[in-house]
C-alpha cells in the first residue's frame, strides 16, 4: 500500500492509494467545516441535496441510469462528525475496468461524476431547485426525528449530548429540526457557494490504477475554478475531570435499559504517548472478549449480552456501554467501577496487556484489507495533522508498558451516566 | 481437488469432500494480508424436528436451540473458553446462526496456524454442563430482549408470521425466554451429536496460501469419527398460499417501517438463475432509477432507498421489499401497479441497464476475504456454486425475466408487515 498526497491548491488536497486487493475503485470527495450549530442543518442538506441532480444529469433518474449503465456504480454521500468538524463525504465505487465482460473505460468516467455531482449542482435561475430543496429538508427532518428508532445509538448520542452540553462536540451531526424551517432555495445555495469556498477539500482515490491521476484532477476545469482557502478547522478544548459524575436517566419505551457512561482520560506531559497507551488501556477495559467488562460483566455475572468500551482518540473520551436488565443497574455498575478501580491498581497481567495489543495490531494490519477503511485511516490522520506508517503505528502500540498503562488508568475518572430506561 | 474458476473477474476456488464426508472449499487470494476461516454446520433455527441417526430416535426440541447450541460451543472441559483463546492471539473471532445453518469462524494476519487449530479444536469438542448451560441462559435472555427493542427485527419476524402457516422460518432464530428455559446439556449433546458430523459441515477457507498446503492442514486437525448415515429432518407441510395478508404492530418509532413479502414455490432448480431474475425485477421495480421509487420520493413517501431481498433455503422461499414511509399503504398500492406495469411492457433497454448493474453488484462482493467465504458457504448450504451467478449471468433474458415475473409477482401471495409509530 502506498499513498501518494499531491497539493493540488491550499486546502484542497488529493490522496491516490495504489492497491491491487479488490475488484473496485474507490472515489472519494471529503469536505470539512468547523461544526457549528449555525451552518449544522444547512450542510446536512446540501449533503443529500447534491445527489439529486448535477449540471448534465438534472435528476435523480439521470444520475442512477448513469450509475447503472456504469455496471451498477455506487454513488454514496455521508454525513459525519470527527471531533469538532462536520465532514461531508461523497463516495463513488466503481468496478474496476478489468473485471467488465466486455472492455469499457469507466473508472475516468466515474471521477467525472463524482466531481459533478459535488461541484457542478443542478440549478434552475441561479439556484438550487425548490422541489429538491423541499424533498431533501424533509429527509433530514426524518432521520433526525428517526434517531430513536435505533436505541443503542441513541444512548450513545444522548450521552455524548449531556456530556458536552453547549460545546461544539454536542451538535448533532444532521443539524435540528427548528433550523430547516428557515432554509429556502436562495440561502442554501449561498450556503453552498460558501461550504465549497471555505471548506477543506480532500479527494481520494483508491484502486489499481496505472496512471497518476492527480494531473486529471488538477486539469479539472471544476477544481481549477475553486479558490485557494486556509484550512480552517476547530479544535474545542476537551473536557477536563470533575470529581462527581453527571447522572442522566431518560425514560423511553424500552424492554431493555441501554447504560452508557463517558470517560475522560487526562493526558499527562510525561507520556508522550498517551493516545497509545489508552488504545492499549481501553483494549484491556473493554475492547474484546478477553476485556474486563466482558468476562466481569458478561461471562461471570450474565448481566448483559453486549458490553464493551470504546476510545475516541480525538476527544480523549472512552464510552463504557451495556445493555441490561433495568433492576440491575446498581448491580452493573457497581462491577464497572470495580472494573475501573481494577485498572488504576494494575490488576492485570502482562498477558492482559498483550491480548490487548494483539487485538489493536490485527486492526491496524486490516486497514489495507478495507478500501473504505483505508481512506478513513489517511483521512484521520489527515485531521489529526501527523502522519504515521502502519509500521509506526504498531510500534507504538507494542511500547505501550504496565505502569504506563496504569498511570492512565489513574487519570481516568467518569464524567457522565447515562441510562436509557422505561 | 476440484477446481473452480470463473475467468471473468479472476477467481478461483478448490473444492474437496473427504472421506468422512467433510467438504472443504479453498478460494486462494495472492494479494491479501488476510485469512478467513469459517466452519458451518447445516443446523439452523428450522431443525427442531428429527430422527437421530445413530438410535433412530424421532426428538423434537424447544425453538432456540441451534443458536444456544452456538453460544455453548466455545467452552472447553479444561476451564477455557476458545474466543477467549482466539481473540487472545489477536484473531478476530465469532459465530452466528441462521435459519439453515450454524457458523464458527475468524479472520486474522497473523497467527493463522494456532488460530485453526484452535477452531477445529473447539468445534470438535463440546463440553456442556449444567452449571455451564444454565449462566448462558441469563446472557441469551439479554439478547433476545434486545431484538424486543429492534424494530426492524420485529418486522421481519411478523412478515415470516403472516407469509407461512407451520414453517419454522416463523421462529425467532433465538426462540422465547420461555422455549430457552427448557434447554438443558442433553438437549444440547442431541443436537451436537446428531448435526455437527463432518458428512453435515462445510469448511471454507479464503486469503494468501496454498490449497494443497491448507488442505493438509485441514485434514490433520480432524478427529476420527464413524460415519453417519444423512439426518431426517421433518418439517411441517407448508400449505400452499400466505397465512395471513397483513400484520400491525405499535412500537417506538418516529415514521412507520413496512416490509412487503411475496411467498415463492422454494426453488427446485435453477436457483441461481430464477435469483439472478429476481434481483433484476426486484431493481427494475423498484430500485433507484425505477419510475415507482422516483415518484414515491417526489410524493414523500419514501426518503431513501428500499432494501430488496431474495430469501431462500430448500424448505422457503420469498422475496422481501422493505422500507420507511409515512403511509405504507399507498406504497403497497403503487407498488401492485408498477408490477402491473411491467407485466405489459418491460422495456428492453432499461432491463439491459438493470442487467448491467446486477453484474456490478455480484462483482464487488469478491472485495474481501470475509464475504467471500461467507458467501461460499451460505451457497454451499442450498445446494449453490457461487461461481454461477457471475457465469450464468449473460444466460439470463427478457424473456426469462418476463416469466419470473408472472409466475412469481403474483397479489394473492403478497402480505405486508407494519410496525407503527405508539399514539402517546
Amino acid at each position: 500500500m502506498s499513498e501518494q498526497k499531491t497539493m493540488i491548491k491550499p486546502g484542497i488536497q488529493f490522496h491516490q492509494i495504489k492497491t491491487n486487493k479488490f475488484k473496485t475503485n474507490l472515489l472519494a470527495v471529503f469536505l470539512t467545516v468547523p461544526i457549528t450549530k449555525e451552518h449544522v442543518t444547512e450542510n446536512a442538506v446540501l449533503g443529500t441535496l447534491l445527489k439529486s441532480g448535477s449540471k448534465t444529469m438534472p435528476n435523480q433518474e439521470k444520475i442512477n441510469e448513469t450509475l447503472e449503465g456504469m455496471y451498477g456504480a455506487v454513488l454514496d454521500s455521508g454525513i459525519e462528525k470527527t471531533g469538532d468538524n462536520q465532514v461531508l463525504k461523497f463516495y463513488m465505487e466503481v468496478i474496476d475496468d478489468d473485471f467488465l465482460p466486455k472492455k469499457e473505460e469507466i473508472l475516468t468516467k466515474a471521477l467525472e461524476v463524482l466531481l459533478e455531482i459535488v461541484f457542478d449542482p443542478y440549478l434552475e435561475n441561479g439556484i438550487f431547485k425548490a422541489e429538491y430543496v423541499k424533498n431533501e429538508k424533509e429527509k433530514i427532518k426524518q432521520i433526525i426525528e428517526s434517531k430513536i428508532d435505533n436505541k443503542a445509538a441513541y444512548a450513545i448520542d444522548r450521552c455524548i449530548e449531556n456530556m458536552y452540553e453547549n460545546k461544539a462536540y454536542s451538535i448533532y451531526r444532521y443539524g435540528y429540526v427548528e433550523d430547516l424551517e428557515k432554509i429556502t432555495p436562495e440561502n442554501l445555495y449561498k450556503a453552498y457557494i460558501e461550504l465549497i469556498h471555505n471548506c477543506k477539500i480532500d479527494i481520494f482515490a483508491s484502486g489499481n490504477f496505472q496512471e497518476d491521476l492527480s494531473k486529471k484532477i488538477q486539469e479539472h476545469p471544476m477544481i481549477k475554478s475553486l479558490p485557494e482557502r486556509k484550512e480552517n478547522l476547530l479544535r474545542e478544548e476537551n473536557l477536563s475531570s470533575i470529581s462527581q459524575p453527571k447522572i442522566v436517566e431518560e425514560h423511553r419505551e424500552v424492554t431493555q435499559g441501554k447504560l452508557v457512561i463517558g470517560l475522560v482520560a487526562t493526558p499527562q506531559k510525561e507520556l508522550t504517548n498517551f493516545n497509545y497507551i489508552t488504545m492499549v488501556y481501553n483494549a484491556i477495559l473493554g475492547g474484546g472478549a478477553n476485556s474486563k467488562l466482558f468476562q466481569n460483566v458478561r461471562e461471570k455475572a450474565s448481566l448483559a449480552y453486549t458490553t464493551s468500551s470504546n476510545f475516541v482518540k480525538i476527544k480523549e473520551n472512552i464510552f463504557i456501554r451495556a445493555g441490561i436488565e433495568i433492576q440491575n443497574y446498581e448491580k452493573a455498575m457497581k462491577i464497572i467501577e470495580e472494573q475501573l478501580e481494577a485498572m488504576k491498581r494494575g490488576d492485570f497481567s502482562q498477558e492482559d496487556i498483550q491480548n490487548a495489543k494483539n487485538l489493536i495490531l490485527s486492526t491496524i494490519e486490516g486497514i489495507e484489507e478495507e478500501q473504505d477503511a483505508e481512506i478513513s485511516y489517511y483521512f484521520g490522520q489527515e485531521i489529526a495533522g501527523n502522519q504515521i506508517t502502519i509500521e509506526e503505528y504498531k510500534n507504538k502500540i507494542e511500547k505501550v508498558s504496565k505502569e504506563e498503562i496504569k498511570q492512565v488508568a489513574n487519570n481516568i475518572s467518569m464524567h457522565t451516566i447515562y441510562f436509557l430506561r422505561d | 481437488m476440484k477446481k473452480i474458476e470463473s475467468t471473468l473477474i479472476k477467481e478461483q476456488a478448490y473444492v474437496e469432500k473427504l472421506e468422512n464426508g467433510l467438504t472443504v472449499i479453498l478460494i486462494p487470494k495472492p494479494f491479501t494480508n488476510k485469512k478467513y476461516a469459517i466452519w458451518g454446520t447445516k443446523f439452523g433455527s428450522i431443525d427442531n424436528h428429527f430422527i437421530v441417526p445413530t438410535t433412530g430416535n424421532e426428538i423434537q426440541v424447544p425453538d432456540g436451540v441451534a443458536h444456544y447450541l452456538e453460544h455453548k460451543m466455545f467452552e472447553q472441559e479444561n476451564g477455557k473458553n476458545s474466543l477467549d483463546v482466539l481473540m487472545s492471539l489477536g484473531v478476530e473471532a465469532n459465530a452466528y446462526t441462521t435459519n439453515n445453518h450454524t457458523a464458527y469462524l475468524f479472520e486474522c494476519t497473523n497467527h493463522f496456524h494456532e488460530a485453526l487449530e484452535e477452531l477445529m479444536n473447539y468445534v470438535q469438542h463440546p463440553y456442556f454442563t449444567d452449571e455451564n448451560v444454565e449462566k448462558e441462559r441469563g446472557i441469551i435472555g439479554q439478547e433476545i430482549r434486545m431484538y424486543d427493542d429492534e424494530p426492524s427485527w420485529k418486522l421481519y419476524m411478523n412478515a415470516m408470521e403472516c407469509l407461512y402457516h407451520q414453517n419454522p422460518v416463523r421462529i425467532d432464530i433465538a426462540g422465547t425466554q420461555e422455549s430457552i428455559s427448557k434447554i438443558n446439556k442433553e438437549i444440547l449433546y442431541d443436537c451436537y451429536n446428531t448435526f455437527y458430523h463432518p458428512s453435515n459441515m462445510v469448511m471454507v477457507v479464503c486469503g494468501n496460501f496454498k490449497p494443497e498446503e491448507m488442505l493438509q492442514e485441514i485434514q490433520s486437525h480432524l478427529i476420527q469419527k464413524p460415519l453417519q448415515s444423512s439426518i431426517t429432518r421433518i418439517y411441517p407441510k407448508e400449505e400452499k398460499g400466505i397465512c395471513q395478508k397483513y400484520k400491525e404492530q405499535e412500537m417506538e418509532v418516529s415514521m412507520p417501517i413496512f416490509m412487503i413479502g411475496f411467498k415463492d414455490e422454494t426453488p427446485k432448480q435453477e436457483q441461481v438463475k430464477k435469483h439472478i431474475a429476481i434481483e433484476i425485477l426486484l431493481n427494475m421495480l423498484a430500485g433507484k432509477s425505477s419510475q415507482l421509487y422516483q415518484s414515491l420520493y417526489k410524493q414523500q413517501l419514501l426518503f431513501s432507498s428500499l432494501d430488496l431481498d431474495y430469501e431462500f433455503s430448500e424448505q422457503y422461499a420469498h422475496i422481501l421489499i422493505a422500507g420507511q414511509s409515512r403511509d405504507p399503504q399507498k406504497v403497497k398500492e403503487q407498488l401492485l401497479k408498477e408490477i402491473q406495469r411491467l407485466k405489459e411492457n418491460m422495456p428492453e433497454e432499461y432491463f439491459e441497464r438493470i442487467k448491467k448493474k446486477v453484474y456490478g453488484d455480484y462483482v464487488a462482493e469478491y472485495n474481501t476475504v470475509g464475504d467471500i467465504a461467507r458467501m461460499f458457504l451460505s451457497d454451499t448450504m442450498k445446494g449453490i456454486q457461487t461461481f454461477d451467478y457471475i457465469e450464468q449471468y449473460a444466460s439470463v433474458n427478457i424473456e426469462y425475466v418476463r416469466k419470473v415475473l408472472l409466475e412469481n409477482f403474483d397479489e394473492k401471495n403478497m402480505i405486508m408487515s407494519v410496525i407503527k409509530e405508539k399514539n402517546n
